[in-house]
């Protein structure tokens, strides 16, 4: 089950609040401002600052 | 308080997940049928419910909304409440996001109701949870907050925050009505009306959910025995030959809105 564009339109980054994209494999959101990739596991997008790796090194 | 203490709740809630879930206490009781009076949901509005637990409030106003967001920061709490969900309901409105309800991952107005059910008192910074709660609700959206009611009296309320933690060290803290109202206002929202209910809770299954062992469950059944007249009827203890079988506590709701316009 993936996450469909109308949910992704009532998510944001929990640091900026600033619009979210989900990564072209379907296993991450990613804020470019903050250049947060947050994980997503077993289908639910884990929204948490802390748990969220750098673009680019997750 | 930051990652630390999250990750207290985290582990407390993940050990304990199952037993929230299957807790009737928490399916449909009094404060969720005065919820729904007081919110009157209707299949154009778009809930978000806070630190939602096992999914029991989601659950209820499902079918009423056109969706519901459902939040929690323990990941093992929201997948053991997607299944309940999914077995208990044939609703598919309900979709799980595991967030800090003081950096909520939402957009501003992104919803037009609001509801955190007996959850604040884990909160390190509740006045930070509202003014988010604030800004995602749309203007003229609705909230209810239902929360344990810390007592006025000092010394009553002294026994309450101690048990409390006895119980579960993720308690950080509860408030009175007048603090309540006081932070809702100071978030920018308008308290429409405040309510009370009493909840009897069976002193064993309740140590227990907590996780709490023998010992833990011993001390607890020590300090309530132990304590003054005045606690044992504000809380309604009832003991058969030195242990406590049952104690009233209070919940308190809010309900308040934001405001129209600026």
């Amino acid at each position: 089950m993936g996450i469909s564009r109308e949910l992704l339109e009532i998510l944001a980054c929990p640091k900026c609040k600033g619009e979210v994209v989900l990564r072209a494999d379907g296993a991450a959101i990613l804020c470019h401002a903050c250049q947060l990739a947050y994980p997503i596991r077993d289908d639910i997008p884990v929204m948490l600052i802390d748990e969220a790796e750098k673009i680019g090194e997750e | 308080m930051g990652r630390e203490f999250k990750d207290k709740v985290r582990e407390q809630f993940g050990r304990t997940a199952d037993d929230y879930v299957r807790n009737r206490g928490f399916a449909a009781t009094d404060d969720l049928v005065a919820t729904e009076r007081l919110l009157q949901p209707s299949s154009e509005d778009i809930l978000l419910d806070v630190a939602c637990g096992g999914g029991h409030t989601a659950l209820y106003f499902a079918p009423k909304v056109r969706s519901v967001v459902a939040s929690d920061l323990t990941m093992q709490m929201l997948k053991k409440a997607q299944e309940f969900v999914s077995e208990e309901g044939k609703v598919e409105n309900v979709t799980f996001r595991e967030a800090d309800a003081e950096d909520l991952p939402f957009p501003a107005g992104a919803f037009t109701l609001l509801t955190c059910r007996i959850a604040p008192h884990h909160f390190p910074d509740v006045p930070r949870a509202l003014r988010e709660f604030y800004r995602v609700l749309r203007r003229g959206g609705r909230m209810v907050v239902i929360d344990t009611l810390l007592p006025d009296d000092p010394e009553i309320a002294n026994f309450y925050q101690t048990m409390e933690k006895m119980r579960d060290p993720t308690h950080v803290q509860a408030f009175t009505r007048q603090q309540w109202v006081a932070m809702t206002e100071q978030a920018g929202f308008i308290v429409q009306s405040t309510q009370q209910f009493p909840k009897t809770h069976d002193f064993q299954e309740w140590a227990r959910r907590a996780g709490l062992n023998r010992e833990g469950i011993q001390r607890l059944n020590h300090y309530f025995m132990q304590a003054p007249a005045k606690v044992h009827d504000f809380f309604q203890i009832e003991t058969f030959a030195g242990e406590v079988e049952s104690y009233t506590d209070t919940k308190l709701l809010i309900y308040a809105t934001r405001p129209d316009k600026k």
